[in-house]
């Protein structure tokens, strides 16, 4: 069954269909949450809230945009609520309380924790903690495309789609993020 | 084209976004400046350090995120009830709120340790774990349900640390390396089991699983690592198969950029020029492309396939 015609089943009701579709894009929208928000509660908050208001809007799903829009709209919305929160709470601190002590919050995520070479490890870890910096430095929706170009490969017409604005402006918004990272990373690179 | 334009130019070729005479406008201009040059290779690695800090949910999460919506859902769509007692069953017993979960698990924990305080050691038990173990931590309540009047059967999976400390010339210790570095859940867990496996290549069985990883691990940092365990081995035939496909069909520029840095290592081997030709052909990064390029020329190869 393809796409349309999943959507269609879900539309009148069909459950598995549904899961269906949800399953050919939980992946790439948990990733995408994990890697705006960097918190796995978060993350998953917005998967649940993201396929709950699917679950519930689907009826009024007429085909004028690809479904994959449509959920990146929604998914992304969610998405700029919660830095826009965290911006107004001020931003998390960069260290975390752990039963070994105070530890970078960067050391706590589950990826890349090379340890065998200090002198490297160091390394990474000033690049991630800059690369964390710096996106928490960006504007919600500088953040939103640079993350949604970098890490999900999409391209600036989908993100323009999706964020309701045009090839140009996501441009734009492109370039000003990568130009604040590649100032923050100027002597590692 | 000014240096301007070319500096924003390089941002959207290294994504793909430029059309083709954008795209030769650059490559007229990178051939003639310097500077440009420079700047596009620190775009290269900008990818290359920006893959570093992606991140991958924990084990766990999607497949929690996904009966956590099922169980939503269930709920939204069933008709309103004033009062069940299969709903209460399902919501409180069979599908906990999250915040319920932790509760039930100490509960379990504290009826285990209680138990374990009433009932008689069993031999056979205490000899099987040595008697000096961590103990064990519940992971998923499986199964419940009532087992006759006042009890209650759970059915649950439990996990118990072990730890095995020995070197990389034990069996058990590499065959348990060997598994780490397919487990798909973790991929810090698998950066680091390269890491401790990419020295000791003069093994068979780990040089296969450095190129299966590097062919195939999701992960562009665990796909680093397999390539720096490799470098000894880059005039290998088994190794340059590897290489050429990796330089082919990686989506990460910095793992392509690094498998052809060890091609380019033995560039007397007949397929080198081949796979440049095609680069120069397909790849889509500009960076590659005139790495390629400059390749071609030392070699005194042509730059086209014709």
């Amino acid at each position: 069954m393809d796409e349309a015609a999943l959507i269609r089943a879900a539309q009148t009701g069909d459950h598995d269909a549904f899961e269906r579709l949800v399953r050919s894009y939980d992946q790439s929208v948990l990733k995408l949450s994990m890697n705006l928000l960097r918190s796995p509660d978060d993350a998953q908050d917005v998967y649940q809230e993201a396929f709950l208001r699917v679950y519930r809007n689907i009826n009024s799903f007429r085909f004028d945009c690809s479904f994959h829009t449509w959920l990146y709209r929604i998914v992304t919305n969610l998405c700029l609520d919660q830095l826009r929160k965290r911006k107004v709470r001020k931003t998390e601190p960069s260290t975390v309380e752990t039963p070994e002590g105070t530890v970078d919050r960067l050391e706590t995520t589950p990826e890349y924790r090379p340890h065998s070479d200090p002198q490297r490890s160091l390394l990474s870890t000033e690049i991630k903690r800059k690369i964390e910096d710096t996106l928490s430095q960006m504007s919600a929706r500088e953040r939103m495309v640079f993350e949604m170009r970098h890490y999900q490969g999409m391209r600036l017409r989908a993100i323009g789609e999706i964020l309701g604005t045009s090839e140009e402006a996501a441009k734009n918004c492109l370039f000003r993020a990568t130009q604040k990272m590649r100032t923050a990373l100027g002597d590692l690179l | 084209m000014n240096c301007e334009d070319a500096r924003q130019f390089m941002l959207l070729a290294g994504f793909g976004e430029l059309s083709f005479e954008e795209e030769e406008a650059l490559e007229l201009h990178l051939a003639s400046c310097p500077e440009c040059q420079a700047a596009h290779a620190r775009n290269a690695s900008l990818e290359s350090l920006l893959a570093q800090a992606e991140l991958e949910p924990p084990a766990g999460l999607l497949a929690r995120c996904r009966r956590d919506l099922a169980v939503r859902i269930g709920e939204e769509s069933a008709p309103r009830r004033r009062f069940s007692i299969d709903r209460v069953w399902n919501r409180w017993i069979v599908h906990p709120p999250m915040w319920l979960r932790p509760v039930g698990a100490l509960a379990m924990l504290a009826a285990g340790f209680f138990a374990a305080r009433i009932m008689p050691e069993s031999p056979m038990l205490a000899r099987f774990t040595g008697g000096a173990s961590e103990p064990a931590s519940i992971a998923r309540v499986r199964l419940v349900h009532a087992a006759g009047p006042g009890q209650v059967r759970v059915q649950y999976d439990e996990i118990r640390q072990r730890e095995l400390t020995g070197s990389l010339q034990d069996d058990q210790i590499r065959s348990m390396l060997i598994s780490a570095a397919a487990d798909p859940s973790d991929p810090g867990l698998r950066v680091d089991t390269m890491d401790l496996l990419k020295n000791h290549c003069e093994r068979d069985e780990v040089r296969q699983v450095l190129l299966q990883a590097l062919q195939n691990d999701p992960n562009s940092g665990v796909r680093l690592k397999a390539l720096d365990g490799l470098k000894a081995y880059a005039r290998e035939p088994e190794t340059r198969q590897a290489l050429a496909e990796v330089v082919q069909r990686d989506d990460n520029p910095g793992v392509r950029v690094q498998a052809i840095d060890l091609l380019l290592q033995n560039r007397s081997e007949p397929e080198v020029v081949g796979l440049l030709q095609e680069l120069m052909r397909r790849e889509e990064n500009n960076y590659i492309r005139s790495r390629s390029q400059k390749a071609l020329r030392e070699m005194k190869a042509s730059v086209d396939t014709f």
